[in-house]
């Protein structure tokens, strides 16, 4: 109804008709309510000294129900209405000069097959053979931007890790719960615990590129997806030794067996997959006397990538597979 | 399990850091084990202009640290010892 009354008077084409609206307002609320007059008038009296106003219920009533049919609502609506647009914009403009709304768009354009596919690959690491992304092959027949997450496989994406994310905390509070101390508080705890340890890994990380001199576009947001992935190895174990053990937690041969299994594969799965982002291949570094350098750098740039994907997610995985 | 991270613990070690960095004297100890900031000569066969090494790129990020962080650390030390008194 309210749609449909301030659709009728469209305000841009025809600005004079803007005077006959205060008019307006005196006249719809009395012809919408003719069953109680007399609290009406005495509400409209209460307008004006609102302290010896003792509105009756049915007053106040019949005030509220017109409230939607009220012009000067309307107008009130129509302005709030486009403040909060203005305000939607100034936001978006503002986000996007620290975040770069597109570019986290392509890591959450992914499709039920590719979603499937990589829980497969983080857990089965073994035999895939190309880990190498995708690149599209521009109309020149240059080579262009990476591939999606849909159209590639290798390609790192940002649903599984959020999701993973989520899941852990969902899950920990219920194992929690499944021993018989669940509190509320656990969900708070967990989320911080689980944040707090990607952000000192991504930090180490960020550390260890700025010593390393690796430099590579796109390459803090391909590291935060990255980073996330062992969520997913986190929850496997955390739920099959849960289920072997009966209830007896993430010890015993058989959670260390699961939890080596899961740490093993994320490991590889990071080693070969984050060899693009630390391991760039720089054409312009291979030049005559660098040589020798290009290749301690890269020596260490390769120990870096290991004790990375071994060690730092030995004691990350340890940590959150601890619930 | 005992939460050994959370936020206000990252936000105290990232600030401790920051002091462990910002306290090193450049005169007093990084001149002795010849850390300094200073210009070196290129020795023989060291390279003269990429400064790649990670010895180098440590000083130069304990140097920035050191000239950008001075202020803002009083201030950041100042409230969270207020904070510590008043609510710890």
């Amino acid at each position: 109804m309210q749609r449909t009354g301030y659709g009728n008077p469209p305000p841009a084409t025809s600005p004079p008709l803007h005077h006959p609206v205060p008019q307006h307002i005196s006249a719809v609320p009395q012809l919408r309510s003719p069953p109680p007059p007399a609290p009406q008038i005495q509400h409209q009296a209460g307008y004006g000294n609102p302290y010896q106003s003792h509105p009756p219920p049915q007053g106040s009533f019949g005030a509220y129900g017109n409230f939607m049919s009220d012009p000067t609502a309307q107008m009130g609506f129509q302005v709030g209405q486009t403040a909060l647009k203005h305000g939607t914009e100034y936001l978006e403009q503002n986000v996007n000069r620290y975040v770069n709304i597109s570019a986290i768009k392509h890591y959450f354009n992914v499709s039920n097959s590719y979603v499937v596919n990589k829980l497969f690959l983080v857990l089965f690491p073994w035999r895939h053979k190309p880990w190498s992304r995708k690149q599209s092959t521009g109309p020149n027949g240059q080579e262009g931007w990476y591939l999606p997450p849909r159209d590639d496989l290798n390609s790192p994406d940002m649903y599984i890790p959020l999701m993973g994310f989520v899941t852990y905390i969902l899950l920990s509070a219920m194992v929690a719960g499944l021993r018989g101390e669940f509190q509320p508080e656990i969900f708070g705890w967990t989320a911080s615990a689980a944040f707090v340890m990607v952000a000192v890994e991504l930090l180490l990380l960020k550390l260890g590129c700025y010593l390393l001199s690796i430099s590579n576009d796109s390459q803090l947001l391909d590291l935060i997806a990255y980073s996330g992935y062992k969520f997913v190895g986190a929850i496997v174990t955390i739920v099959l030794s849960e289920i072997l053990n009966g209830g007896k937690g993430t010890g015993g041969w058989i959670g260390w067996t699961i939890f080596t299994y899961t740490f093993m594969a994320n490991a590889l799965f990071l080693l070969r997959s984050l060899k693009y982002v630390l391991l760039p291949e720089n054409p312009s570094d291979e030049r005559g006397t660098m040589q020798t350098v290009a290749r301690s750098q890269k020596m260490q740039r390769t120990y870096f990538l290991a004790g990375y994907s071994y060690v730092v997610q030995l004691v990350l995985m340890w940590y959150l597979t601890r619930v | 399990m005992a939460m050994l991270f959370g936020f206000g613990n990252l936000i105290y070690i990232i600030v401790l850091l920051t002091n462990a960095i910002a306290i090193l004297s450049e005169d007093r100890f990084l001149a002795r084990i010849g850390w300094s900031n200073t210009v070196q000569q290129p020795g023989f066969g060291q390279q003269v202009g990429g400064d790649a090494s990670i010895k180098h790129k440590l000083i130069n990020l304990m140097t920035s640290v050191r000239t950008l962080m001075r202020i803002p650390l009083i201030l950041i030390n100042t409230v969270i010892i207020l904070y510590e008194l008043f609510f710890g």
